[in-house]
C-alpha cells in the first residue's frame, strides 16, 4: 500500500519512472495522480529509495527468480552499457528536473487565471500550494538530484550537480514569484498604509476640551 | 481590518427594514397629549359625554395642552380617543364643546377656526377666519376670542367672536358665514370676550377701559341678520377683567331670564339680560365676598362665590334673582387644609353637580365634597370622602375636572379628572384611582440612557459580606435549579431557541426583583427630567415608569418657584462597579426673582437619592451648588471619579462632589482645560476661549480667565455649540480602493457652531445663517458654510460625529436647473493635503500647526422634507457604519445611511477602485426609503431630541426620541453582523451532523473489514 503512495508521479516524468517501476516490478498497478494539488514538484523524489526494496524478499506468489533475473540482466545489462553514456543519461535527467518547475509554471498560471481574484477556498488553495511547493522542494533539493549523482560524486551533497540545482532553484523562485504576484493582485500583501492602519495608535490628548 | 470595513460596508448594502413581526416587539410608542393647559376654562378639561347612535354614551376628558394639541382621553382607561396636534405657531386659544363636534380657536386673534368631531376627532371644517398679521394678541391669549351655539334645539349655528371686535355666524356642517359683524369703534377701548345667545339675541360682552378698573359693555344683537339692537355700558366696575364676569342661564329652566353677574367691591351684582337691557343692577344681600368662580355651570344657572372667610358658597340663578343654595361647611379659610379647588361637572341626565376638593394637612388625604343641589328633594346634597392622592409623587392639584353618576338615590358617584403641579393627569372615581397619565413626559428637557448591571451582580451585591455557611446555603439554594438549567441547556442546544435580537426584552415578573440587564444590554433606564419639578426613571424595555421623584424646592418652598433641568450627567456607570447614579444640574427660578442652581444626585436604579438626604417617599431634595444662575456645566472624569464642573456667572469654577479628591484631581488637571464659552451682549456674539488656573482664589475657588475671542459677524447670533459625542473611533482612518489612506480629522477639541440672525432683529431676506468647526482650545475656524435664510429665519440642524458633519437647511434660492427645497451637506474632514499624510492630529497639541492641515470633501444633497432634529448612531466601539438618524415633519423617526451621504462619491461610474470601497455614483436626491422609516406607522409627533446610546450588541444602537411622543427603538446600521442570523437553521445544523456521526459509527467496522478482505483475497 505505502509503495502506491511514495510513486506520486507527474506524467511528464513518465519514462524515467516507468523504468524503475519496471526495474523493481514490485507494483502492480503504476498509480498516477494527476492531481492538480499534488503538483509536479515531487517529481521522482522518492525514485532514491527503491534501492531499498531491491532487496526485499518478493511477495507470496510472485516467483523470485522471474524478478531477479530481470534485475541481474539488467545489472548485465547497465554493466555491459558504457558508463559515459550512463552518466550522460543522468545528467540529462538531471537538468530535466531542474527545469521541471518552470515547465509546469504556464499551467499554474492558466491555473491561477482561472481561479480568480476572489478570496476563496479554490483560490487561496493554488496560492498556498504556489508559496508553499518552492520551500519544500528546495528542503529537499539533494534528495531530488541524488539518484542523477555522477558515481564519482557523493549523491546526497550541496555540491554536486551545482548548475543543475541553481537552475533547480531559480525555477522554484519563478513558481514563488507568480504566487507572490497572485497575492499582490489578491490584496493579501501588506504594502499600503491602509494594511497597517489598524496597529496604528494614538495617546492622550495634551488638552481636554469642556463643551 | 480593510476586510472587516468591505465586511461591514457589504453588510450595510444590504437593505435592513423593520419587519412587522418586530412592530411593537423591539420598539415602543407613547403617544402624549401634553400637560392641559388649567389657566383658562376655555382650555381646561373639562368631561364630554359621547353619544354613539345606539343610544350608547362614553365619555372623554377633554383638553387643549401646553404642547398645542387638542385631546380627548377615555374616562374609562385613560388612553387617547383622539388628538389634533396644532403648528408650532398656531397657538391653540380655546375649544367649546357641543353635542357631538368640538370647535377649536387657534393662531392670533383666533385667526383659524377648526370644527372636529367629538368621536372620532375627524377634522371637520377648518376656515382662516382673518389674516395671521390682522391678528391681535391679547394678554392672555384666550381674550378677545369666543364660541358660542345657537339656541334651536337642533342644527345650531356657531357663533365666533375673533380679535375682540368680530362676530360671525357660521354654518356648522358647511362653515358658510352667514352674517358678520364687527364693532364699528373698533380703535375704541371695548373689548369683546364673551357670547351669550338666545333665541332671539345674540349678546356680546366686552369690557371697556376706564380709569383703574373696567366697566362691561353689552351689546345685543338679532340672531338674523346681525343686526344691532342695543349696544351700550353697565354701570360697573370690574377689578379683574373677565374670570369675575359671566352670564348665568339655566338650560333646566328656559323661561328664567339669564343674567349677567360680575364682582364688584366684594359684591356680587347681576343684571337682566334683555335684549334693550333696560334692567337696573341688582345686588346679592348677605355677607361680603372675596370672590366669585364660574366652574362651568353658568349654563345651568350655578356658580361659586367665596366669602370673606373662605367658605364656600353655591349661587343659583332663580326667576327671583341670585340665591344662595348652599354653603359648603369647614370651607372656611383654616391652617388644617389648603384653599378649596371647585369644579362643576354633569351626570348624564344633565343634571349639575360642584365639587370641592381640598387637601387636608391632619388626615394627609385629599377630601372632596360634591354637591348635587338637585337631590334630596332639591334641598340639595353632598357627598363626602377622602381619595389617597400621592402629593410625594404627583405634586398638588392644580385644576379638578368633575363627572357625576346617580345610580340611585342620595348616592353620588364622582369621578374627578385631576391635573398636577408635575404634569399628571389621573382620573379618581370616588377614592379609586382609575388611571394616571404623565403628561409632563411629553416636555422632556434633558433624558439620557443608563446602563443596567448584570443580573448576577445585582442579586449578590453583598457577597463580599455573607459567612461560610451563608455561602453554602445560597450555593445549594442555587444549585438545586441546576436540572432545570441542564434541561434548558439541552433544548437550547437542539432546537436553537436563543434570545435573539427581535425578541422581546422581557422584563422580570418578580416586580421586587433589582433591574438587570439583558443579554444584549438592550434594556436600560431612561432617565429624563421635566420642567415640571419631576425626574423619571423608564425601562426602555416597554416605556413604563419604574421610579419617579419630585423636586423639593429647598428654601423656596416659602415662596414657590420652579426648577428647570439643565444638564444631565451620568456620574457613576455599572462599569464603576456600583449602582448607576446620575446628576441633574437644574435651575431653580423662585418666584420672588432669585435663580439658584441645584443639584440632584439619585441613584438611577430606583430614584433614591444618593445623598441620603431625603426619604424615598417623599420630595427629593437638592444640593444648592451656586447661588446665582449657571453659565456652563460640564462632566469631568478624573482621578477621583467622575466630577461635575460647574461655571457660575463670575467664571468662579464650583465642584460636584466637592470632597478633597476631586479638588485634588480637579487642580491637577485644570492647567490643561480649555472651555469655549458664548459672550457678548446680543448682535455681537462672540466665542471666548476660557482657561483655569491651578491656584485657586482667596474664595477657594477657582476663576477662569479668557485666553481668545472669537467674534462672529455683526447681526450673527450663536444659535447652538455642539461637539463631537464622547463614543470611541475605532479606525483613525480612512482606507481607499488603492490602499492608501486617508487619515481621518479627529481633533479633539472641535466645536461646531451655528449662528443665524438674532431673534431680535427685524426679518430681512439678506440675513444669512453659518455653520461653523473651530478648534474650541484656541478659536481657529477650521470650517465655514454660509447658508440662506427662510425670510430671515434660520433652520439650520447639525450634527457632528467622528470627523463627519451633516447639516440640513432650506435652500429658498431658485437658480436655472434648481429648485428650491431642503438641503443636506455631508462634510469629511481629513488630515493633511491628501492620502497617506499623516498628522496625528487626535493627539496633536492645540499649540500645533498642524491643526489647520485639513482637507475638506464635501457634497451637498437634495434632502426629502424638513427635520426637527438630527442624531448620529451610536455604538459601544464604533466598529459599525454611523447612520444618520432624524425626526422628520411627517411625525416619523427615520434613518438615512451612511453610503448615501458619503461625501466621496464619485461624480462618474465607479472605477473598481472606488467600487471595493462600496462608492455610488453621485446622485443630488437622498432617497426617500420608506423601508428606513423606524417608527412604523407611528405619529411620532414634535419630537424635539432624538438620544442614540450603544447596546452590548457592537452592531446596535439604541435611539430613543422625545418631543411630544416618546418612542424607543434600535437600529443596526451594519445589520447585527454580531448575532447569528434569526433564519439559521440550528436543528438542521444539529440533525446533520447526529446524521453524520451516526454514519461513521455504522461504516467504520464495514469498511475496516473490507480493508482486511482486500489484503487477503484481493
Amino acid at each position: 500500500m505505502g509503495l502506491s503512495h511514495d510513486l506520486l508521479v507527474w506524467p511528464r516524468a513518465y519514462p524515467a519512472t516507468q523504468q524503475t517501476s519496471a526495474a523493481s516490478s514490485a507494483t502492480r498497478r503504476d498509480c498516477f495522480f494527476p492531481t492538480l494539488l499534488a503538483g509536479a514538484s515531487q517529481t521522482m523524489s522518492t525514485s532514491t529509495e527503491v534501492s531499498k526494496w531491491r532487496h526485499l524478499p518478493p511477495p507470496p506468489g510472485f516467483a523470485s527468480t522471474v524478478s531477479s533475473s530481470k534485475s541481474s540482466g539488467k545489472a548485465v545489462a547497465a554493466a555491459t552499457a558504457s558508463t559515459a553514456s550512463y552518466e550522460e543519461l543522468k545528467s540529462k535527467r538531471a537538468w530535466d528536473l531542474a527545469f521541471s518547475p518552470a515547465k509546469s509554471l504556464p499551467m499554474q498560471a492558466f491555473m491561477l487565471y482561472m481561479s480568480g481574484g476572489g478570496v476563496q477556498i479554490f483560490s487561496m488553495g493554488i496560492v498556498f500550494m504556489l508559496l508553499s511547493s518552492p520551500f519544500k522542494n528546495l528542503a529537499a533539493i539533494n534528495t531530488a538530484f541524488a539518484p542523477f549523482a555522477p558515481a564519482s560524486a557523493p549523491p546526497k551533497s550541496l555540491t554536486t550537480l551545482p548548475l543543475q540545482k541553481i537552475a533547480y532553484l531559480l525555477c522554484n523562485l519563478l513558481t514563488l514569484a507568480l504566487g507572490l504576484w497572485k497575492c499582490r493582485s489578491m490584496g493579501l500583501l501588506p504594502t499600503g498604509t491602509g494594511d497597517w492602519l489598524a496597529f496604528e495608535t494614538r495617546g492622550q490628548p495634551p488638552e481636554i476640551l469642556l463643551v | 481590518m480593510r476586510h472587516l470595513s468591505l465586511f461591514l460596508l457589504c453588510l450595510a448594502a444590504c437593505t435592513h427594514a423593520l419587519h412587522s413581526y418586530e412592530v411593537g416587539v423591539t420598539d415602543w410608542h407613547k403617544p402624549l397629549a401634553g400637560v392641559p393647559l388649567v389657566q383658562s376654562h376655555s382650555t381646561a378639561p373639562v368631561f364630554h359625554r359621547r353619544r354613539y347612535e345606539d343610544g350608547q354614551t362614553s365619555s372623554v376628558v377633554l383638553t387643549a395642552t401646553q404642547s398645542n394639541v387638542l385631546a380627548a382621553i377615555h374616562s374609562a382607561n385613560g388612553s387617547i380617543a383622539w388628538r389634533h396636534i396644532f403648528d408650532d405657531d398656531d397657538h391653540i386659544i380655546g375649544f367649546k364643546r357641543d353635542t357631538d363636534i368640538v370647535v377649536a380657536l387657534s393662531g392670533p386673534g383666533g385667526a383659524n377656526f377648526r370644527v372636529f368631531d367629538s368621536n372620532s376627532g375627524h377634522l371637520l371644517l377648518e376656515r382662516r377666519l382673518h389674516d395671521l398679521a390682522a391678528g391681535r394678541l391679547q394678554e392672555p391669549e384666550s381674550l378677545g376670542t369666543s364660541v358660542g351655539f345657537g339656541a334651536e334645539e337642533k342644527e345650531k349655528d356657531i357663533y365666533v367672536l375673533t380679535n375682540g371686535h368680530t362676530l360671525r355666524r357660521l354654518d356648522r356642517h358647511t362653515g358658510e358665514v352667514r352674517w358678520g359683524w364687527t364693532a364699528p369703534d373698533q380703535t375704541s377701548s371695548v373689548l369683546y370676550s364673551k357670547i351669550f345667545v338666545t333665541l332671539s339675541t345674540v349678546y356680546l360682552l366686552g369690557l371697556s377701559k376706564s380709569f383703574a378698573s373696567y366697566t362691561l359693555h353689552v351689546t345685543s344683537l338679532s340672531p338674523d341678520g346681525g343686526v344691532v339692537v342695543y349696544s351700550g355700558n353697565v354701570p360697573s366696575s370690574i377689578k379683574t377683567g373677565f374670570s369675575q364676569a359671566f352670564v348665568l342661564s339655566d338650560v333646566s329652566a328656559p323661561d328664567t331670564v339669564p343674567r349677567v353677574v360680575w364682582f364688584e367691591d366684594g359684591k356680587i351684582k347681576s343684571l337682566e339680560l334683555a335684549p334693550e337691557l333696560t334692567a337696573k343692577p341688582a345686588t346679592v344681600k348677605g355677607a361680603a365676598y372675596k370672590t366669585i368662580e364660574d366652574v362651568g355651570l353658568s349654563e345651568y344657572g350655578q356658580f361659586v362665590a367665596i366669602a370673606e372667610n373662605g367658605s364656600g358658597r353655591v349661587i343659583k340663578l332663580t326667576p327671583e334673582g341670585l340665591k344662595v343654595i348652599w354653603e359648603y361647611s369647614d370651607s372656611a379659610t383654616s391652617p388644617t387644609r389648603t384653599g378649596s379647588i371647585y369644579s362643576g361637572g354633569l351626570d348624564v341626565d344633565g343634571h349639575p353637580y360642584i365639587a370641592r376638593v381640598f387637601w387636608a394637612h391632619s388626615l394627609k388625604t385629599m377630601s372632596a365634597h360634591v354637591f348635587a343641589s338637585h337631590l334630596a328633594e332639591g334641598k340639595g346634597l353632598v357627598t363626602g370622602y377622602t381619595f389617597p392622592f400621592k402629593t410625594g409623587e404627583h405634586g398638588i392639584i392644580r385644576h379638578v375636572a368633575v363627572e357625576a353618576a346617580n345610580p340611585e338615590h342620595y348616592r353620588v358617584l364622582a369621578r374627578l379628572a385631576v391635573t398636577t403641579t408635575t404634569g399628571a393627569v389621573q382620573m379618581w372615581q370616588k377614592d379609586q384611582l382609575q388611571w394616571t397619565r404623565e403628561e409632563g413626559l411629553a416636555d422632556i428637557r434633558v433624558a439620557e440612557l443608563v446602563e443596567l448591571p448584570e443580573r448576577k451582580i445585582a442579586l449578590h451585591l453583598d457577597s463580599e459580606h455573607e459567612t461560610f455557611g451563608a455561602r453554602v446555603a445560597r450555593q445549594l439554594l442555587d444549585a438545586q435549579d441546576f436540572p432545570q438549567y441542564a434541561v434548558n441547556f439541552v433544548r437550547r442546544f437542539v432546537t436553537g431557541s436563543y434570545t435573539s435580537v427581535s425578541t422581546p426584552v422581557v422584563a422580570p415578573t418578580n416586580a421586587s426583583e433589582p433591574l438587570s440587564r439583558d443579554a444584549f444590554g438592550f434594556r436600560k433606564v431612561i432617565v429624563a427630567a421635566t420642567p415640571y419639578g419631576k425626574i423619571y426613571g423608564i425601562d426602555s424595555a416597554n416605556g413604563d415608569v419604574l421610579w419617579s421623584r419630585v423636586f423639593g424646592l429647598g428654601w423656596a418652598a416659602q415662596v414657590g418657584g420652579q426648577i428647570i433641568p439643565a444638564k444631565l450627567f451620568v456620574t457613576r456607570t455599572v462599569n464603576d462597579g456600583e449602582s448607576p447614579q446620575v446628576v441633574l444640574v437644574t435651575q431653580r427660578k423662585a418666584s420672588n426673582g432669585l435663580v439658584d442652581t441645584v443639584l440632584f444626585h439619585v441613584d438611577a436604579l430606583t430614584g433614591e437619592d444618593a445623598r441620603r438626604q431625603s426619604p424615598s417617599n417623599d420630595l427629593l431634595q437638592g444640593e444648592d451648588a451656586v447661588s446665582g444662575p449657571l453659565v456652563e456645566a460640564f462632566l469631568l472624569p478624573t482621578d477621583a471619579g467622575r466630577a461635575v464642573v460647574l461655571l457660575d456667572e463670575f467664571l468662579q469654577v464650583h465642584l460636584y462632589p466637592n470632597s478633597d479628591e476631586v479638588k485634588a484631581a480637579f487642580a491637577a488637571v485644570a492647567p490643561s482645560l480649555r472651555i469655549p464659552l458664548r459672550s457678548g451682549p446680543p448682535g455681537q456674539r462672540r466665542l471666548t476661549g476660557h482657561q483655569v488656573p491651578s491656584e485657586v482664589e482667596f474664595t477657594g475657588l477657582h476663576i477662569a480667565y479668557p485666553t481668545w475671542s472669537l467674534p462672529f459677524p455683526t447681526g450673527e447670533d450663536i444659535f447652538a455649540v455642539f461637539a463631537r459625542p464622547t463614543d470611541p473611533v475605532a479606525s483613525l482612518g480612512k482606507v481607499l480602493g488603492n490602499r492608501t489612506t486617508l487619515y481621518k480629522y479627529l481633533n479633539p477639541n472641535l466645536v461646531g457652531v451655528v449662528t443665524g440672525p438674532p431673534s431680535t432683529a427685524p426679518l430681512s431676506e439678506k440675513a444669512t445663517c453659518g455653520v461653523y468647526l473651530l478648534d474650541g482650545a484656541k478659536g481657529t475656524i477650521i470650517y465655514h458654510a454660509i447658508l440662506p435664510s427662510v425670510g430671515g429665519r434660520c433652520d439650520v440642524k447639525a450634527t457632528l460625529v467622528e470627523n463627519w458633519l451633516v447639516y440640513h437647511y432650506y435652500d429658498p434660492e431658485v437658480v436655472v436647473n434648481q429648485a428650491k427645497g431642503y438641503r443636506v451637506v455631508s462634510v469629511e474632514l481629513y488630515e493633511g493635503r491628501g492620502v497617506d499624510d499623516k498628522r496625528k492630529s487626535s493627539d496633536m497639541s492645540s499649540l500645533s500647526n498642524a491643526t489647520t492641515d485639513v482637507s475638506v470633501y464635501e457634497q451637498a444633497y437634495v434632502f426629502p422634507r424638513g427635520i426637527r432634529t438630527i442624531t448620529p448612531t451610536s455604538t459601544s466601539y464604533g466598529i459599525s457604519v454611523k447612520d444618520i438618524i432624524v425626526a422628520n415633519e411627517n411625525g416619523q423617526i427615520q434613518s438615512f445611511p451612511r453610503r448615501f451621504l458619503d461625501p466621496r462619491r464619485p461624480k462618474h461610474k465607479p472605477t473598481t477602485e472606488e467600487a471595493e470601497e462600496w462608492l455610488i455614483q453621485y446622485d443630488p436626491v437622498i432617497p426617500d426609503d420608506p423601508k428606513r422609516v423606524l417608527s412604523h406607522h407611528y405619529q411620532v409627533a414634535k419630537t424635539q431630541k432624538i438620544v442614540t446610546s450603544p447596546a452590548l450588541l457592537e452592531s446596535t444602537s439604541l435611539v430613543f426620541a422625545h418631543g411630544l411622543d416618546l418612542f424607543f427603538t434600535r437600529i443596526a446600521p451594519s445589520n447585527t453582523f454580531d448575532v447569528l442570523s434569526e433564519s439559521f437553521n440550528k436543528p438542521q445544523l444539529v440533525v446533520t451532523i447526529a446524521g453524520l456521526a451516526f454514519a461513521i459509527v455504522v461504516v467504520k467496522p464495514i469498511v475496516a473489514r473490507k480493508k482486511l478482505r482486500e489484503r487477503w483475497y484481493d
